[in-house]
């Protein structure tokens, strides 16, 4: 929770965007229209430490952890590996890839049906330098870390006599077999079946706490965020809406959008203080101008069909983008940016 | 590994047979042959009989002689141009494909044009424009058949492709940093194998014919033995108007019969892709003793009847 | 919600004139009643037991929850009941029986068997008595067909005598129900929002006044709020119309919001049953509390979950004694060798098959499992209990 050890961030984003361009169809002098998937994402991740994306389907958080990993390009934005800017546009390096993973949501579909799990294995092994006699003692060793045992029974399986747990555990495991700093999770668990989710979420807790990788978590689950996050960010229409250490705005969630997203969970137990009627209106409409969530918003006034608001803090680290907290503090925050960066900030000036 | 084991269906069973005999008739036919098909030592137009069993030509060769030694060239020249042919499409499918943007455009429009210019004439000026000495070389002639012979199936090949490309194992093997060309060719080319074991039938079945039109018009040497060159010369001798059905029947029936046998194995590709088409998952025998409709029909899962060893499977389980 | 009304007038009164719940169970109480159901899929030696001796009621006006994991049978276990399961799936035994009210005497019941009847008998069945939701709105609604259509075609197919104009009437209404304006039904399937469809879905369903409908995981491919949302007009449009369900997902925590019964499904088999409030409250088998237990909270203190260890079973591996044996943390010798019945335990009416509470009791109850329900919890989506 605290910044004591002054932790240096393996991979930093600054201002992440990136739009798509699709022609309006029928029509026959193509109007082009901008479709803004992101926009203006900061972020640190942090050795040893799991960050939580936290949005519904269409909030621009896959497409946030492709340009993390380099596979799709930002339309503009900057990333810092190791503090050291990379340079944007270009291809995904080898040496990227040494240090940035990506975990897909599918363990069926991320695994080619023709190999065998040991080829999973050791092609990563062998691309990043490992030498061809040593390639089987460390898949075996890479297989125990994520804690399927023995490794003689999954090696030379294939993937459809694997259940999604353990495929997903594979999955994780050729992660591993590049020794990253840095680990991108995206919806690792939402393919999988309710009574082996826990075990892959404990894995990723403790490849953070044990093995010191910085963790992104991306989720449209906000109680498993809720069990792994040390920061939490809440994404709506491919902006930051809110963002907090630790996981308060899930305990106090501040902006209506994470209210209503926490009010719709499914919760046999009673559910304090928030408002589930607050779902006025039905349909995903993204406002072009003003505040993405003001169509759907029951407290949306006139300014926020104008306006966006910029980010208000609301609390230590808690920050929230919405006119609603314009005179808590009467400061305006760049929200874009991470309260370490700020600080760092503050400090210099 | 799945393990290999025996097609059930019995058309896939005949057409492995089929083409299992003719390429066993390429390796041992011209050692089997009775006679040297080009010796003019018998009489002229004998009828089958037990000395001659396809009977002799106008010169006097034994027809079943020529039969079993132009197996050999007929099926080597079929097998190299459908090997070429397949390998060639696999390349620049997958790579198109694959790479997408200016490479694909380029690569695509090259098998357009490939598939656009009439096959046979562009073989046939090719083909003239050879030294004699090579037209009776088999591994020639099929490499210049495999030329015209690509272009189709690395039409089908790139769409298959385009629709692997975005897979999530594909990705996962860029997020590994894997290389284009591996990725291409170990982890996208495995998963068209079906696709290109058809390819590879149908480029075959192409290369018989090519290459027998070839030889009955007359471009490849007529001095070598293949079925193409038995019409040439039934026909230069007018054996279709003399009733000399024994001479240009029996090459005309064993190209069918290749050609026969290479549809049916196609289609046991096709069951091994799709295995929806294997009857509902019950054959038709299983569901006869079950005592179930012929035929099985959506919206109307068929029951059981109980009976003693549906009853004695319950009370093991239990 | 202005929703113009629909005739339920025959529905209510046949509510009104079936006799109270406390009477003893008779046909008129459950809408469906199924007894030792089982499905396999294949019959040779690769043969799958999918489902196995199931036997569950489903009570009028009520909601049925079924809970399990893929691979659990729930899916196949609906499919089969209404002779939807395709090939090479196979009804290997067992019996399910519709009780049909009839349209012009509501207090007339006909049982139909489902085993056993005929194509005909089904068609009629389906969708005017008992109708489905699928998961997969897209694949189930037709690629090049206007929304109008398909109610077109099924009041069309049902309603002989309604006109044409009567049917588009008909159609909106049933539009407004679920929450879309009537012009959504000249749009493509592909226009709409994945809510959207799933609501066009149930609108369909609903479309000939079903005395059960059944949901395979109707909200599983939305997200939460759109969810929420379909869970709460589901509430108000059973409360309005009085229809039973069977509500399948792999949710717990939503079936126990929304449903009044709950069976919990392993392997094919059904290993516990109980309200839902009891169910959540106080699970007795180690299963259900394994998946109680799977989901972190939302509030409350941060602790280390485990869920449950291990991974589902192979089918088509038969299997001696208790199929959650290897993944149970109390395992005996006796559910190594004996496969446990489903057998009532306590005075509430509920079911749990596991030699844990079998009596006399071979070992005392863990301290999870033995937990006393007090106070009834009840379904706390909104409509569900203004019933």
């Amino acid at each position: 929770m605290t910044d004591v050890d002054a932790p240096t961030a393996r991979l930093s984003a600054r201002g992440l965007t990136r739009h798509f361009t699709t022609r309006v169809p029928g029509r026959i002098f193509a109007a082009k229209r901008v479709t803004r998937a992101v926009e203006d994402v900061s972020l640190d991740l942090v050795a040893g430490r799991v960050t939580a994306v936290v949005g519904e389907s269409g909030s621009g958080k896959s497409v946030l952890a492709r340009m993390l990993a380099r596979i799709v390009t930002p339309t503009s934005g900057e990333l810092y590996l190791e503090g050291s800017a990379i340079a944007l546009g270009g291809r995904r390096t080898l040496n990227y890839a040494a240090q940035v993973q990506l975990v897909l949501q599918d363990p069926f579909a991320s695994m080619n049906p023709v190999h065998p799990v040991r080829h999973s294995l050791e092609r990563p092994l062998l691309i990043h330098g490992a030498r061809k006699s040593e390639v089987d003692e460390l898949a075996r060793s890479v297989l125990a870390r994520v804690a399927l045992d023995p490794p003689d029974r999954f090696l030379d399986r294939y993937p459809h006599e694997l259940s999604g747990g353990q495929l997903q555990r594979v999955s994780i495991a050729r992660a591993l077999c590049v020794q990253p700093s840095v680990l991108l999770a995206d919806e690792p668990i939402s393919m999988l079946d309710v009574s082996v989710r826990l075990g892959i979420l404990n894995l990723l807790k403790g490849l953070a706490d044990h093995e010191r990788l910085a963790i992104l978590y991306i989720t449209h689950d906000i109680a498993s965020a809720r069990y792994l996050a040390d920061e939490t960010i809440v994404m709506y229409a491919g902006q930051v809406v809110e963002r907090s250490r630790g996981t308060a705005l899930i305990d106090r969630p501040a902006h209506p959008y994470t209210q209503l997203l926490i009010s719709s969970v499914p919760d046999p137990s009673s559910r304090p203080g928030v408002d589930a009627s607050a779902s006025a209106s039905r349909s995903f409409v993204r406002a072009e101008v003003g505040c993405a969530f003001a169509p759907r918003c029951p407290h949306a006034t006139a300014r926020c069909r104008v306006e966006c608001p910029p980010a208000f803090a609301i609390g230590d680290g808690h920050l929230s983008r919405c006119w609603l907290h314009a005179d808590q503090e009467g400061v305006s925050v760049d929200l874009a940016t991470p309260d370490r960066q700020r600080e760092g900030e503050a400090t210099k000036t | 590994m799945k393990t290999l084991q025996l097609p059930r269906s019995p058309k896939v069973l005949l057409g492995l047979g089929i083409v299992g005999f003719f390429i066993i008739l390429t390796v041992v036919g011209p050692w089997l042959a009775p006679d040297n098909p080009s010796s003019t030592a018998y009489a002229a137009l004998l009828g089958p009989s037990t000395h001659h069993w396809l009977g002799t030509t106008s010169l006097g060769q034994d027809i079943f002689s020529q039969l079993l030694v132009g197996a050999r060239a007929t099926m080597v020249v079929a097998l190299v141009a459908g090997l070429v042919a397949t390998l060639l499409s696999m390349v620049i499918g997958i790579s198109a494909g694959y790479l997408g943007g200016v490479s694909d455009d380029g690569l695509s429009l090259l098998s357009n044009v490939f598939l656009a210019i009439p096959g046979l004439p562009l073989l046939i000026v090719i083909d003239s424009y050879l030294p004699v000495t090579s037209r009776s070389n088999e591994f020639v002639i099929g490499l210049i058949i495999s030329l015209t012979g690509w272009a189709w199936g690395a039409r089908v090949l790139r769409a298959q492709t385009m629709s692997l490309r975005n897979r999530d194992f594909v990705e996962a093997a860029r997020i590994i940093g894997e290389s284009r060309s591996r990725i291409m060719f170990t982890e996208i080319a495995p998963n068209l194998l079906p696709v290109l074991a058809s390819s590879l039938l149908f480029t075959v079945l192409y290369s018989i014919g090519a290459y027998v039109t070839l030889a009955y018009i007359g471009l490849t040497s007529t001095a070598t033995w293949n079925w193409g060159t038995m019409l040439y010369w039934a026909q230069a001798n007018n054996a279709p108007l003399s009733n000399e059905w024994y001479w240009f029947v029996p090459p005309g029936i064993c190209i069918a019969l290749v050609g026969t046998g290479l549809a049916l194995l196609n289609f046991g590709i096709d069951e091994f892709i799709n295995p929806r088409l294997r009857a509902g998952g019950l054959s038709a025998r299983q569901r006869r003793s079950l005592g179930l409709p012929r035929r099985p029909r959506l919206g109307l899962t068929p029951v059981l009847a109980p009976r003693p060893r549906t009853a004695r499977r319950n009370v093991v389980s239990s | 919600m202005s929703a113009s009304r629909i005739d339920v007038g025959n529905r209510l009164d046949r509510r009104g004139a079936s006799p109270s719940r406390e009477a003893t169970p008779s046909a008129r109480d459950f809408v469906l009643e199924v007894s030792d159901f089982s499905v396999h899929y294949g019959v040779d030696a690769n043969m799958v037991r999918a489902v196995h001796d199931v036997t569950l009621n489903v009570r009028r006006a009520t909601v049925l929850g079924v809970a399990g994991e893929s691979g659990s049978g729930k899916s196949t276990l609906v499919y089969a009941l209404t002779r939807l399961l395709r090939p090479p799936g196979v009804i290997s035994g067992g019996r399910a029986i519709l009780n049909v009210s009839s349209d012009d005497d509501p207090a007339r019941v006909t049982p139909v068997n489902l085993t056993t009847a005929s194509e005909r008998e089904l068609r009629r069945v389906r969708w005017s008595h008992v109708s489905i939701v699928l998961q997969s709105a897209l694949s189930a609604l037709n690629p090049v067909r206007r929304i109008g259509r398909e109610f077109d075609e099924v009041l069309r197919t049902h309603r002989r005598a309604m006109s044409r104009r009567e049917r588009r009437r008909r159609a909106e209404e049933l539009l407004a129900l679920v929450g879309l304006e009537p012009d959504r039904l000249n749009r493509f399937p592909h226009e709409l929002s994945g809510g959207q469809r799933q609501r066009v879905m149930i609108a369909l369903a609903l479309a000939l006044d079903p005395e059960l409908v059944v949901m395979d995981e109707p909200t599983t491919a939305l997200d939460v709020v759109t969810q929420r949302e379909i869970i709460t007009e589901l509430a108000e449009l059973r409360a309005r119309f009085g229809f039973a369900m069977i509500f399948i997902t792999h949710d717990l925590s939503l079936l126990v919001e929304l449903a009044d019964e709950i069976v919990v499904m392993y392997a094919g088999t059904i290993v516990e049953r109980a309200s839902a409030g009891e169910l959540y409250a106080a699970p007795r088998h180690p299963y259900t509390l394994g998946l109680l237990e799977s989901f972190p909270p939302l509030h409350g203190e941060r602790r280390e979950l485990t869920g449950i260890a291990g991974s589902p079973p192979d089918l088509a591996v038969e299997s001696v004694g208790c199929s959650f044996a290897p993944r149970c943390p109390f395992t005996m010798d006796r559910c190594r060798a004996e496969t446990p019945p489903l057998a009532p335990i306590g005075e509430t009416g509920r079911s749990v098959a596991c030699w844990l509470h079998a009596t006399p009791s071979p070992v005392p109850v863990p301290a999870a499992l033995s937990r006393r329900w007090t106070a009834p919890v009840g379904p706390t989506a909104p409509g569900v209990t203004s019933r």
